[in-house]
């Protein structure tokens, strides 16, 4: 097995692994908060690791880089911007 | 034409030896990602201004989906492995990666109408409750890009049939790995957000 196919199969098992943790995360009796936490950084992983691995995103420029992750700050702050705003959006 | 033959492609500083085709499948990723990001954070918004959400597992099967998105990894595996064959010259390589990519993906497909269908007999429809409309928007809004990227894959798999690709020309197949890999990624936060949490 060459280098690439090796770091490809071990990127699969590492997938799978964490998508068995993610579902145990979900039956466990920890705090709500804990839980998501968790379960959001699990997913932040598989996600990193199918961009940098299999889109092969490492191997991009920076400005490429950025590009593509600019946009993300942006919508976590979207996001606690909006559930901020929830709580008045029946006051006119 | 000669279809093995191989055309000059214009290179863009900045992004390096990305190709224009390339670049511009990164630049829709981000947008359609966008678009995920815009389903997602309703769906969010929806649930903390208190609508009615069950319990992880309660409605929906978390081990047959769990399966769903291994059967999906799987697919990233094979996907990229076509890509990296193909960069090798091998040619039969190309064909079989990109045939189980696309077995894979009509099974995930396959998973998800099999659900639907149960769910729709039990009556739990897109109607049923807010959760319900977050779950079938979202889900089927996925579904449609497996379905694109399993017609997408039908294409290049054609051209491949065809002698098309070669160890020097494969921007194609990376291309159409860019957006199977992009519909894996997002699956991992679907997954997570509507089944999990």
């Amino acid at each position: 097995m060459d280098d690439h196919k090796s770091i490809y199969f071990k990127n699969a098992i590492w997938l799978a692994i964490l998508t068995i943790l993610e579902v145990g995360i979900a039956y466990i009796d920890i705090s709500r908060s804990g839980q998501i936490v968790l379960l959001l950084a699990f997913a932040a992983t598989k996600m990193m690791l199918v961009a940098m691995i299999y889109m092969h995103l490492r191997y991009e420029t920076r400005v490429l880089k950025w590009i593509l992750f600019v946009p993300i700050p942006a919508g976590i702050l979207f996001t606690v911007a909006l559930m901020y705003d929830l709580p008045f959006r029946w006051v006119v | 034409m000669n279809q093995n033959q191989t055309y000059a492609i214009p290179m863009n500083d900045p992004f390096g030896k990305a190709t224009t085709g390339k670049l511009g499948m990164w630049l829709f990723i981000i947008v359609d990602g966008l678009s995920f990001a815009g389903l997602l954070i309703a769906g969010a918004a929806l649930r903390a201004g208190g609508a009615e959400w069950p319990q992880a597992g309660e409605i929906l099967s978390i081990p047959l989906t769990a399966f769903n998105t291994f059967l999906l990894i799987c697919t990233s595996f094979t996907m990229v492995m076509a890509l990296n064959t193909i960069q090798k010259g091998d040619q039969a390589g190309l064909k079989k990666f990109l045939g189980l990519t696309m077995a894979g993906g009509l099974g995930f497909l396959g998973i998800q109408i099999w659900e639907y269908y149960h769910f729709i007999m039990e009556g739990f429809v897109i109607s049923t409750s807010v959760y319900a409309s977050v779950f079938y928007v979202t889900t089927c809004f996925h579904g449609l890009h497996v379905t694109t990227g399993v017609i997408y894959i039908a294409c290049i798999l054609w051209a491949a049939v065809q002698g098309r690709y070669s160890a020097d020309n494969w921007d194609h197949v990376e291309i159409l790995g860019l957006f199977w890999h992009f519909v894996d990624l997002v699956w991992i936060l679907v997954f997570t957000i509507i089944y999990l949490i």
